[in-house]
């Protein structure tokens, strides 16, 4: 049993009113909570899960879903291990979107940043709503781009958990040989950073002479 | 979600907050009087207007301090001179609750309920009187028809707060009173509309909070919204009609970008607040809903610039809980562009300058807490504690440039208190404290609540284990250091936790307000 805590970072992508902080709700809280707020800016949640013997510590920046906030986005991606990239099976034009975000994501994040795709909303269609957006157009989305997929109801909490399982089990793995290099390099990798530093300050020196 | 005795009124307005005055669902569509109605308009005398909890009216006949001799209340230059440290009013005792002032005669029933009393008035004294009694028994919304609890405050803690507070607003509202009698501007109807000019000692009292029910016609006062909406008569009219237009010209009016998003945000506004809750009103739905809509479409046509920004439907929402709509607007008007120029901007370029001048002012007048959320990049400052601007305006400027072009992650947090002028950050006696001094004192005030706010915070910054600061870190840094980063950026996130959660914490206005006043007018 290994007893130390991976975290993992994560950020939600997509379209307003989607349902990304829905689905943190239901992961974190285990709550729904209708006609939810939309986030202004982002807001950030931590939630602990056992993959397979393993605590990984979920880190989660929900984002705030409105175009303009979209340029914010790199600050809260660039440093994530994972990203939900979610849209509304009742809103074509969220799928449309959600493409765009995989697309900047594969362009702009980590290489080896893992993503899923996640249609919310599928409540709806049990309740009579009409589905806009096929399971099998977000399947083939997810085959060509190579991403994790499913489909959720924040609502009834269907699916929402397995989301985060599935990047669990994704990530532990790479992690662990991470975590070999990064204990066999660490003084190796503090003393890049003090140097870092050590840098900064001389420039600093120099400016202020 | 929550079901509540209002729900079986069915959609009548017989139920109200004082402060909620403006549910009609009027209509713009002829202006030719509006101009003059909305002057005189008194926005509490209309027929919904339904409730006036004992709280807000009633006031201890031992309230009449004797400090009223002293009230200069025509000049402002003789009201400077004196000086507040001279002022002998117990104004500046926040904590009025140990002053002693207040009486035992104070009817403490309203902490029960803030329904329990009631005056009504006109009609709809008979529409509420079977909603009244239900308003006694139910004490889960406050009296803006907020739900008292939330993740953060249960109900219990808000009554056992309520009980003080609504004292307090009863002798504030009593010292407003006799200061509009002083001015010569007595009032009669409970509705002010004029107000003292601007003094000291105006705004003393305007910081320790205007009284609930004349809160509307205060900020448009103070704003000067009449000004504006004579500078632009008949525009607001004109906007409706234009987003008639625009909705028969697209039937699907959805394809229109910023309606489209305004539509899915007009019911997740204040989904916790009674009068914006779909399921205590018919198909149609609350009117407050509707007159939010057409607020925030007109809007987006008038500054196309902005068109429709996330947090505006906040702003406005609340604005409409104390304003009838066409004043609602002009105050998002004038928020926009005179408190928060460019912030809500389609490119949000407003933003940074503002959260770069907050962090500014955090660094030279709380560095205590500046110590947590700066990038942790000078160590001439971990070097040297007594660092100060004045001691060292070079290394000042240089780090200025710094963290002005990398701002620390916590702006990300800051930067929606700036958006939604804390509306959903503090509690809402809090934010309707706040709303009152930044209508009289302008954009600055918001600088000085954020300041406040993350002073309050240190406490609880303080529980979060040292960082280890000997690490480079600047909020997205090269991803190469990823693993050094880690201590770093786990850090950050607590901090930005701390921040994120803290604020709706702040329940009293007053322990903010007493912070706002220690720290002096620095800013």
């Amino acid at each position: 049993m290994n007893t130390s805590v991976t975290s993992i970072k994560l950020v939600l992508l997509g379209e307003a009113a989607v349902g990304k902080s829905s689905i943190v709700l239901r992961f974190v809280s285990n709550d729904f909570a209708e006609n939810k707020e939309p986030t202004i800016g982002a807001a950030f949640l931590t939630q602990r899960v056992t993959i397979n013997e393993h605590t990984v510590k979920f880190e989660i920046w929900d984002t705030a879903g409105q175009e303009r906030f979209a340029s914010l986005a790199p600050m809260y991606y660039r440093n994530a291990q994972a990203a939900l990239v979610v849209y509304d099976v009742t809103k074509p034009q969220s799928f449309i979107k959600a493409r765009h975000w995989v697309k900047e994501l594969h362009e702009q994040a980590s290489k080896d940043i893992i993503i899923a795709l996640v249609g919310n909303k599928i409540d709806v269609l049990q309740d009579g709503g009409e589905r806009k957006v096929a399971k099998e157009e977000g399947e083939k989305l997810a085959e060509e781009k190579g991403l994790l997929f499913f489909e959720t109801s924040a609502k009834t909490g269907e699916n929402v958990n397995n989301v985060f399982l599935g990047i669990g089990e994704k990530i532990p793995l790479k992690k662990a040989e991470e975590q070999n290099n990064a204990n066999e390099g660490e003084s190796n990798n503090q003393r890049v950073d003090l140097n870092a530093a050590n840098n900064g300050t001389s420039a600093n020196s120099a400016c202020s002479c | 979600m929550l079901t509540h005795p209002y729900k079986r009124l069915g959609g009548a307005f017989s139920v109200k907050s004082p402060s909620v005055p403006n549910f009609h669902d009027r209509i713009y569509s002829d202006h030719s009087s509006s101009d003059s109605a909305l002057v005189n308009e008194n926005p509490r005398v209309n027929k919904h207007h339904a409730v006036e909890p004992s709280s807000l009216g009633q006031v201890s006949p031992s309230e009449h301090d004797g400090n009223l001799s002293v009230i200069d209340l025509y000049g402002d230059e003789v009201d400077s001179q004196r000086g507040e440290v001279e002022d002998e009013d117990d104004d500046y005792n926040y904590n009025e609750d140990q002053d002693g002032a207040h009486s035992e005669d104070l009817d403490l029933a309203f902490a029960e309920g803030n329904l329990q009393h009631v005056e009504l008035d006109g009609v709809a004294a008979a529409t509420s009187k079977s909603a009244l009694s239900d308003g006694v028994e139910n004490t889960h919304f406050d009296r803006y028809g907020f739900k008292k609890q939330n993740n953060h405050i249960s109900e219990a803690e808000y009554d056992r707060w309520w009980l003080d507070y609504s004292q307090y607003c009863v002798r504030r509202k009593h010292k407003w009173q006799l200061l509009l009698e002083k001015s010569g501007l007595p009032v009669t109807d409970d509705s002010p509309s004029r107000f003292p000019s601007k003094s000291e000692r105006l705004k003393r009292y305007v910081r320790k909070g205007i009284p609930a029910e004349w809160r509307g016609n205060a900020w448009w006062h103070f704003a000067r919204g009449q000004e504006k909406l004579n500078k632009n008569k008949g525009v607001y009219s004109q906007l409706l009609q234009k987003m008639k237009q625009i909705k028969e010209q697209n039937p699907n009016e959805r394809q229109v970008q910023d309606l489209d998003i305004i539509e899915r945000d007009l019911n997740r506004t204040f989904p916790d607040n009674i009068h914006f809750q779909s399921a205590s009103y018919n198909k149609e739905g609350p009117p407050i809903i509707k007159s939010l809509r057409r607020v925030l479409v007109a809007f987006s046509l008038y500054n196309p610039k902005i068109g429709y920004c996330q947090s505006m439907n906040f702003l406005a929402g609340l604005l409409l809980l104390f304003l009838d709509e066409e004043r609602a607007f002009w105050m998002l008007v004038i928020i926009t562009s005179r408190y928060l120029p460019g912030v809500h901007n389609i490119n949000l370029e407003g933003v940074n300058i503002d959260q770069g001048v907050l962090m500014l002012c955090v660094k030279e007048y709380i560095p205590e807490v500046w110590s947590y959320i700066k990038p942790s990049i000078d160590h001439h400052q971990k070097n040297n504690k007594t660092f100060s601007p004045s001691n060292n305006k070079v290394l000042f400027n240089m780090q200025k440039n710094e963290f002005l072009y990398r701002l620390p992650p916590i702006t990300l947090c800051t930067a929606s208190w700036f958006m939604s002028c804390f509306v959903g950050v503090v509690p809402i006696e809090t934010t309707l404290r706040i709303w009152d001094c930044l209508f009289y004192e302008e954009s600055h005030f918001l600088f000085k609540v954020s300041l406040a706010v993350l002073k309050l915070s240190e406490h609880e910054l303080s529980k979060i284990k040292p960082r280890n600061n000997s690490l480079n870190y600047s909020w997205g840094s090269n991803l190469n250091q990823k693993n050094g980063l880690m201590g770093q950026e786990d850090n950050d996130m607590e901090i930005f936790q701390v921040i994120q959660t803290f604020p709706k914490t702040l329940l009293n206005p007053n322990e903010i307000f007493e912070k706002i006043i220690s720290k002096g007018d620095l800013i």
